[in-house]
């Protein structure tokens, strides 16, 4: 067993660096600048004018307390619009110190044009695995997590984005070095990554997101087969976090329908549990003492295309179509018998999807599904249909959702792949979630092989401490066989604290 | 497998801010249907926006806030929303569409900036606190007169206003988690002053309606204080910079909206 280590190669300065980098962001976003005052109060009753001159008759004199929008300022006067409520609006003039700024009276225009918007957080998170695994003995590992977005709307048909993660990490899951990561394909997690880069151009029925973004698909809640512009990070396989892909996304909006097509230049592949750690599970049958070796991926060249129609409405019907790569790699095993090592090399075999999706409301559930056939364009891969299909209720502060996920092979091709997604097929799933206040809540979640070899079962409290900071605690518990998606990691049950400060 | 939210419940709308806004002209009529139809005519409004600050008291003493800004287009029943969070920061980004029909319950729809998407809301039970608070997602509907009877039990004073006290039953049609509610409606300017909802006979929420403002001709509270008769607790939503009739695209309405 290797000793307990929170920090290891001197990571423990590494993170109060970072602690340190945040506080001026922190700061810098921590106060909102404040509206300047655009309505107003009349302190007394008021005269208003024409023209900047007492000496003429005024137009009307405001009784005190009358709020006035303030059209700009001109020297000791103010140019006012006053909303009558039987005439309409009446501008004029009146004396400046016979006013009082007052923003929450009533507002001019609080649109976002112009405004400079952000998000973000810090997140320290400790998670403890109870038991080893073949490869790894870790029994606590440390994350740490700086993320922030920033929006500027200069116009209001105009929008840039960007963002960024800064991370840390006890178990070398994280890149040493220092540089911004754009492309998402490394193995390990980059110590600063990109995370979105784009310009939103909107018009009254389009929408055109250019640059690093997130593109999801589906209705349903716990898998989403027709979701394939949305690879994931499954270093930790049941804490997944989405990647960005860089393309085009256009969206064009009539009425309850909308339609959706995408264009990416190149694939970005989902992020695998690394091989010397505890979510690569070794395979039954591999001689002991074999080395199992990363001998790198093989990314295709070509982009990815998809288009998507969804009609939104008394219920939510959707049709896509997808062409482009799986972002779960095809896995190549070779043994080297010299080296005693298993070589792995990853490559993206070429999918077209075609979904659909639906999500039906009804007085006593709302009825959630997802389909898509994946078809192999080169013939290479297995063909199947994956679906979902989920129950969804709301019971005074519950929400329940219970469903089953379904595949029906196609047309059957040998092949090992990492399956993430096919991994939950065949399986009944649920999750259940209450909330216990404006500041705590409660969520269940699990699935379970139809044919019992496999199971998990997550369990999350979560706290707000204050307006910034929340607690978050949480058990997961796996069980199954070896040869089970699921159950192979079930060494893997695990128990988890994050505490994150949102500004 | 996605990962747990930390906000877990759907959310209703917070357009209409009493049970019919106010009106201007006082009625002659003792009817209590014109009565409330008069406030609701009185009431309308092609567009309204406004920041809204949710705090919300335990039981225990401690304040949670949370603040928004809102967008509706249209009016009683007909109406299209979006509510974007502001604070606390945890929820920024958060936002809802609501489509409010009269013939059937509103669709609703959230985007969650944490997981890049918007989901349909599952809100078969109505009578689920909106954000743990003690507004349930009915109270914050939009309602339309003709969804109700009415029948005029007499007059009252609050807050040393004359009012009409009307008590209001859902139609069969409608469904609702209250069996009547009662609404005291001013006599001087046909503004709600008070709305008290019942299980039966028992009396579970009280909605008192504050700091009332005449804009752009519209009588509008901007403190409502719900209470939770049976918790003791209580929520106050403050509205701030309150607009009507303000320039709104249909565009801003939609699932592509949302999300920007």
């Amino acid at each position: 067993m290797r000793p307990l280590v929170l920090c290891s190669r001197g990571r423990c300065g590494l993170v109060l660096a970072l602690l340190l980098l945040c506080a001026p962001v922190r700061q810098l976003f921590a106060q909102e600048p404040a509206a300047p005052p655009d309505m107003a109060v009349a302190l007394a009753d008021t005269p208003m004018y024409w023209l900047k001159d007492t000496s003429r008759t005024p137009i009307r004199v405001l009784e005190t307390g009358s709020h006035v929008r303030i059209v700009r300022r001109e020297g000791n006067w103010y140019r006012v619009t006053y909303s009558d409520p039987r005439f309409g609006d009446e501008t004029g003039y009146v004396q400046a110190a016979s006013l009082r700024g007052d923003n929450s009276a009533a507002g001019l225009s609080t649109s976002p044009s112009g405004r400079l918007s952000q998000r973000g957080f810090i997140d320290a998170r400790a998670v403890g695995f109870p038991q080893s695994t073949v490869v790894d003995d870790q029994s606590v590992v440390a994350d740490f997590l700086v993320r922030d977005d920033v929006f500027l709307k200069p116009a209001r048909w105009l929008q840039f984005a960007a963002g960024a993660d800064i991370r840390a990490n006890s178990h070398d899951q994280v890149e040493d070095k220092w540089r911004v990561d754009t492309s998402a394909r490394g193995v390990l997690r980059p110590r600063v990554s990109l995370r979105r880069l784009a310009m939103a151009i909107t018009t009254n029925h389009v929408t055109l997101d250019i640059g690093r973004q997130f593109i999801r698909w589906g209705r349903a809640d716990i898998l989403n087969p027709t979701d394939r512009f949305a690879p994931r990070d499954f270093l930790n396989v049941l804490d997944t976090e989405y990647l960005p892909v860089q393309g085009v996304r256009s969206a064009f909006q009539f009425g309850s329908e909308s339609f959706e097509v995408v264009w990416l230049p190149s694939m970005t592949p989902s992020r695998l549990p690394l091989i010397d750690q505890r979510w690569t599970a070794v395979p039954p049958g591999i001689a002991p003492g074999l080395t199992i070796r990363d001998r790198g991926a093989v990314f295709p060249d070509g982009g990815e295309q998809g288009a998507r129609w969804l009609h939104s409405g008394r219920f939510d019907l959707g049709a896509s179509f997808f062409d482009g790569f799986n972002h779960l790699p095809d896995i190549d095993a070779t043994v080297d018998p010299l080296a005693q090592s298993l070589d792995l090399t990853r490559s993206y075999a070429p999918l077209r999807t075609y979904g659909l999706e639906l999500s039906l409301p009804t007085s006593a559930v709302t009825v959630k599904g997802e389909a898509s056939w994946f078809t192999s364009p080169n013939s290479t891969g297995e063909e199947y249909v994956l679906y979902v299909l989920e129950l969804e209720r709301q019971i005074g502060e519950w929400v329940l959702d219970g469903g089953y996920v379904g595949e029906l092979v196609t047309q059957s091709r040998p092949g090992a792949t990492f399956g993430a997604e096919r991994g939950i097929g065949r399986s009944f799933i649920g999750r259940a979630s209450y909330t216990a206040g404006p500041r705590r809540s409660v969520g269940i979640e699990g699935a379970a092989r139809q044919n019992g070899e496999g199971f998990y079962l997550k369990g999350e409290y979560s706290e707000a401490l204050s307006p910034h900071w929340r607690l978050t605690i949480s058990g997961v518990g796996l069980g199954g066989q070896e040869t089970d998606f699921i159950g192979q990691y079930r060494r893997n049950s695990h128990a988890s604290t994050s505490l994150r400060l949102s500004f | 497998m996605n990962r747990h939210l930390p906000i877990v419940v759907g959310v209703a709308l917070l357009t209409s801010l009493g049970p019919w806004d106010l009106g201007v002209r006082v009625s002659a009529s003792g009817d209590a249907r014109q009565i409330v139809a008069e406030a609701q005519r009185r009431s309308e409004a092609k567009s309204q926006r406004y920041e809204g600050l949710l705090r919300s008291h335990e039981a225990s003493g401690k304040v949670t806030e949370k603040r928004w800004t809102l967008e509706r287009l249209g009016s009683h029943g007909q109406s299209k929303s979006v509510i974007r969070f502001v604070t606390p920061a945890e929820v920024k980004g958060v936002a809802l569409l609501v489509v409010n029909h009269t013939d059937r319950a509103s669709d609703q729809w959230m985007w969650t900036p944490a997981i890049e998407r918007d989901r349909r809301i599952a809100n078969q039970d109505r009578s689920t606190r909106f954000f743990g608070t003690d507004f349930s997602f009915e109270d914050l509907e939009e309602r339309d007169v003709d969804q109700f009877s009415y029948e005029l039990l007499g007059e009252d004073v609050i807050d040393g206003v004359a009012c009409w006290k009307v008590q209001t039953t859902p139609k069969e049609t409608k469904t609702s988690q209250y069996t009547s509610s009662v609404v005291w409606i001013r006599k001087d300017n046909y503004a709600s002053a008070r709305l008290e909802s019942y299980i039966k006979e028992q009396p579970v929420r009280r909605l008192n309606y504050g700091d009332l403002r005449n804009l752009q001709g519209i009588w509008t509270a901007h403190v409502l204080t719900m209470t939770d008769l049976k918790r003791g607790s209580h929520t106050t939503l403050t509205l701030e910079r309150v607009q009507y009739n303000v320039d709104l695209q249909e565009g801003n309405f939609t699932l592509q909206a949302i999300r920007r």
